[in-house]
Parts: C-alpha cells; sequence; structure tokens
C-alpha cells in the first residue's frame, strides 16, 4: 500500500517537473541600435565577435560570446562568422585582451603593420563586434525549505529572482576602419520556484533571450 | 489455494525494494560524503601550454635559456580560510612555455639547464625567467563566477661575459568564466590565459625593456651601477631598479 502511494507521489513529482520544464518566467527585452555608418556584406565576407578585454574591467561571459557566434550564423540568412578563437589566435598577439585595440584609431595603425592586413583579408573579415556588458542578478527573494526524511522529502514555499542582462555590441567596419554604430541590448528576467512538496521552476532564460535578440538585431543592422 | 499463493512474490518483491532503498541510500550518502570532500579541495593538474606563431620579426640575436629549476615543478596552493583548498600544478608547463615563446622571439635559442655551466656554449645574451609571484582567485573570494590567475614573471638578461644587462619584471593576468560545477577547467584556462598575456607582453616590449637586441654579434651590456659584473652562474642582487612594464588597450606607438 505505502508502495503504491511511494510510486504514486513519484509518477505525480514526475510529471509535474515535465509540465514545468515548458513553463518559464517572464522576460521583457529592449533592444535599440544607433547607427553612424551605412553597412552591408558582401558573398565571402565575414563577421568575427569579440569581447571586449577584461583588463579594462569588462565581465563579458565567454558563453555569451559563443551563444552570439552561433546566433548569427545560424539559418538560412545566417553571417559568416569567423570563431573567435581561430581569429585572436590567426592574428597572436594583436587582439589579446592586454593588446587589442581600444578604438578604431587602433585598428588603422594596426593593419598598417606588416602582414596583418594580409591574415584579415585571407579570413575575409569584414566587421568585428566587441561586446560589452554582463548578465547579473539583481535582486532577489522569498524562502523556500526542503526537508529529506527516511519515508521520504519535500520542499515548501516560494522564491524568486530577477536577472538582468545589459550588452553593448559595437560594430567597426574593416572597410574604412570606421566604427558603424552600436546595439543595446536591455533584457530583464524575473524566475520564480515555487515549491509544494514539489518545486516547480519557471526558469526565465535571460542570458539566452539577451543572446537572441542581439544577434537578430545585429545581422539586421550588417544587411540592412 | 491459489489466493495463498498470491502475496508470496509480492512479499519476496517487498523485500527486495526494502534491501534496494537501504542500498541506494548507503550509496547516495556515499556521493555526497565524496562530494562534500571533493568540494573542500580541489587540485588542478596544468595541460602543456601551446601559444600561436606571434605575427611579428624576430629580434636577431642568438640566446641561451636557462630554465630554473621551479620551471620543471611548480605548484601553488591556495587556502580560503574555512572554505576550501586549491591548488595548481603547474609541472613543467612553464618551462614548455619559455622554450616556445623564445623559439618565436628570437632567431635561434639553445636551452639550457639550472645546473649548466653557461661558459660552455655560444650566445649573445643569456636570459633567466623566474616567477616572483603567483596568485589565483576563485569565485567564493571575487563573488563572481570567475577564476583568476595573476603571475609575475621575472627576466634576468646577461650579456656574453656575464654581466647582468637587464632585468625585467612583469604581472600577466588571465580570467576564465567557471563552467559546469567544477571549476578545475576553468582555473587551468585562466592560468593559459595568464601565461599567454605574459607572452603578448614580451612579444611588443621584450627589446624596448631589455634592449637584448644591443647584445647581439658580441655586443657587451655596459656595467649598471647595483651589479657586479657577475658570473653567469650566480644570482645577481640587484632588484632596486627592476623594470615593470604593463601596457593595456592597444598598440604602443614605440612598439616597433
Amino acid at each position: 500500500m505505502m508502495q503504491t502511494r511511494t510510486l504514486a507521489g513519484a509518477k505525480s513529482a514526475l510529471i509535474l517537473s515535465i509540465v514545468s520544464v515548458g513553463l518559464t518566467g517572464c522576460v521583457t527585452s529592449r533592444v535599440e541600435d544607433a547607427r553612424i555608418n551605412t553597412t552591408g556584406i558582401n558573398a565571402g565576407e565575414s563577421v568575427v565577435i569579440m569581447a571586449k578585454s577584461y583588463h579594462q574591467g569588462n565581465k563579458t561571459e565567454s558563453d555569451y560570446v559563443s551563444c552570439v557566434e552561433k546566433a548569427l550564423g545560424r539559418g538560412s540568412s545566417g553571417l559568416r562568422v569567423i570563431p573567435n578563437q581561430q581569429f585572436v589566435d590567426s592574428l597572436f598577439p594583436w587582439f589579446e585582451p592586454r593588446t587589442a585595440p581600444a578604438e578604431t584609431k587602433g585598428l588603422t595603425k594596426l593593419m598598417a603593420r606588416p602582414g596583418i592586413a594580409d591574415v584579415v583579408e585571407e579570413m575575409g573579415v569584414r566587421y568585428i563586434v566587441w561586446l560589452d556588458g554582463d548578465t547579473e542578478r539583481v535582486a532577489q527573494g522569498g524562502s523556500l525549505s526542503c526537508a529529506v526524511g527516511p519515508g521520504g522529502g519535500g520542499c515548501f514555499g516560494f522564491a524568486w529572482w530577477q536577472n538582468d542582462a545589459d550588452y553593448i555590441a559595437s560594430i567597426w567596419d574593416l572597410d574604412g576602419f570606421e566604427s558603424a554604430g552600436t546595439i543595446t541590448a536591455d533584457i530583464s528576467g524575473t524566475s520564480f520556484l515555487p515549491a509544494l512538496v514539489v518545486p516547480i521552476p519557471l526558469i526565465a532564460r535571460t542570458q539566452t533571450a539577451a543572446c537572441k535578440d542581439l544577434a537578430q538585431q545585429l545581422r539586421a543592422f550588417i544587411v540592412q | 489455494m491459489t489466493s495463498a499463493l498470491i502475496p508470496l512474490p509480492t512479499v519476496f518483491c517487498q523485500a527486495d525494494l526494502y534491501v534496494l532503498i537501504a542500498n541506494l541510500r548507503s550509496i547516495s550518502c556515499l556521493v555526497l560524503l565524496s562530494l562534500v570532500a571533493a568540494g573542500c579541495s580541489s587540485s588542478v593538474m596544468m595541460a602543456d601550454p601551446t601559444i600561436p606563431a606571434p605575427n611579428v620579426e624576430k629580434i636577431p640575436i642568438d640566446v641561451a635559456l636557462r630554465i630554473p629549476k621551479e620551471f620543471n615543478n611548480f605548484v601553488h596552493e591556495e587556502n580560503i580560510l574555512g572554505k576550501e583548498a586549491w591548488s595548481i600544478d603547474l609541472g613543467r608547463s612553464n618551462a614548455i612555455f619559455f622554450t616556445q615563446l623564445f623559439g618565436y622571439l628570437f632567431n635561434n635559442v639553445t636551452v639550457i639547464g639550472p645546473d649548466d655551466d653557461a661558459r660552455d656554449f655560444q650566445f649573445d645574451a643569456l636570459i633567466e625567467p623566474s616567477i616572483d609571484g603567483f596568485e589565483f582567485s576563485v569565485p567564493n573570494q571575487s563573488k563572481t563566477q570567475t577564476f583568476a590567475v595573476w603571475i609575475r614573471y621575472r627576466l634576468r638578461v646577461y650579456d656574453r661575459e656575464g654581466t647582468n644587462a637587464a632585468n625585467w619584471t612583469m604581472s600577466a593576468y588571465g580570467k576564465s568564466q567557471k563552467e559546469g560545477m567544477n571549476g578545475g577547467a576553468a582555473l587551468q584556462r585562466a592560468a593559459l590565459l595568464a601565461m599567454r598575456d605574459a607572452a603578448a607582453l614580451m612579444i611588443m616590449q621584450m627589446d624596448k625593456a631589455t634592449q637584448v637586441s644591443a647584445l647581439a654579434n658580441g655586443g657587451l651590456a655596459t656595467p649598471r651601477a647595483d651589479s657586479a659584473v657577475a658570473d653567469v652562474d650566480a644570482k645577481p642582487a640587484a632588484r632596486r631598479d627592476d623594470m615593470g612594464v604593463f601596457v593595456i588597450g592597444g598598440i604602443d606607438d614605440d612598439a616597433d
């Protein structure tokens, strides 16, 4: 009898967990661009996504850079994206966190160095996109407690937290070594975790939303 | 008769289930204990580093690179009071790193051991790197999801007669985001990034900071006021005018 009850409980918990995977928290998103110059991309030309230097206090996560790379290159209208590490290695040591140009003025100087422009041309890089910003937990509250005993366990309570993802993408056009403009992504997501024996996570995927929205806007900005 | 037979397998199954549950409890206790133990102390073994070939011209000079003993077995431990202990074993990674870097940086490099007599070798300059300081921070300390590594290298440069020509210290920094439950890979990557940072600095500033190219073709160093002409095997005492260079955010106009 007890065994049947335990199995039924486990089944309900499993169903609740499966259902909760499909549910998510609330996400609000604002993505804006500020154009300085006209853009466009030809066949064979590519884009590189870089994180601004951590030497200058930037905290952009490496998985966010990878996410934007993948999102920008995905689909039939995807752009040709050169993997960040391949670009940095090919131009070593000129795009290391310590040495990478902080502004387009430095880019002009760098391209004048012997061999650098050839490597860039060989890879077909037309745009360098510099990402700045990060995702942070800005608020949290509620209380949730869990207990486990010989007869089983469970949780009770309610917890929530809010993550803010603020990123700025600066687009440099290597055709003329000018800044083409910037895109800002300001995404806020609140996750909830109610628990009545079984916790039901309603997770807001703030960083993923920031990645998809920024990549979408970036593609539109470059292709124009 | 039939109904009397039915409970037998049920009782058997329940007994089995109890044994299974008891076993699972023991296993989960063991897993929990091992996880707690693993969380208290973490050890990371550094893989052999590789740096890409730099897009610069080599410095036209023959160099002897003296690998110190510590570069063959360097272990650093960090105890975070009341929380956890971390250790990173750099093994031979520094020896490999400097051998590779100097191979890219100079025309000709001869690697000599800590006990070798430098007079047995031909070179324009002898360079002896060492580690002045090594530190790292883990997420518990920085309150971020990142591991950071700082390495302070010192390069002592001698001419072929053993005069100390330069004494250059540099601070390198690497930071890597924690991925997954264990931060070992992130710490290792942060250490590699710090080495790469040091490599970038050395490639860009080596000649400017040490004037090592002036020692080419038998050029001799001007004896410095604070360092007597020393035997190349001796450790120079001069430390007062150490030159620390830290360049960030672009190209130095004088890098050429």
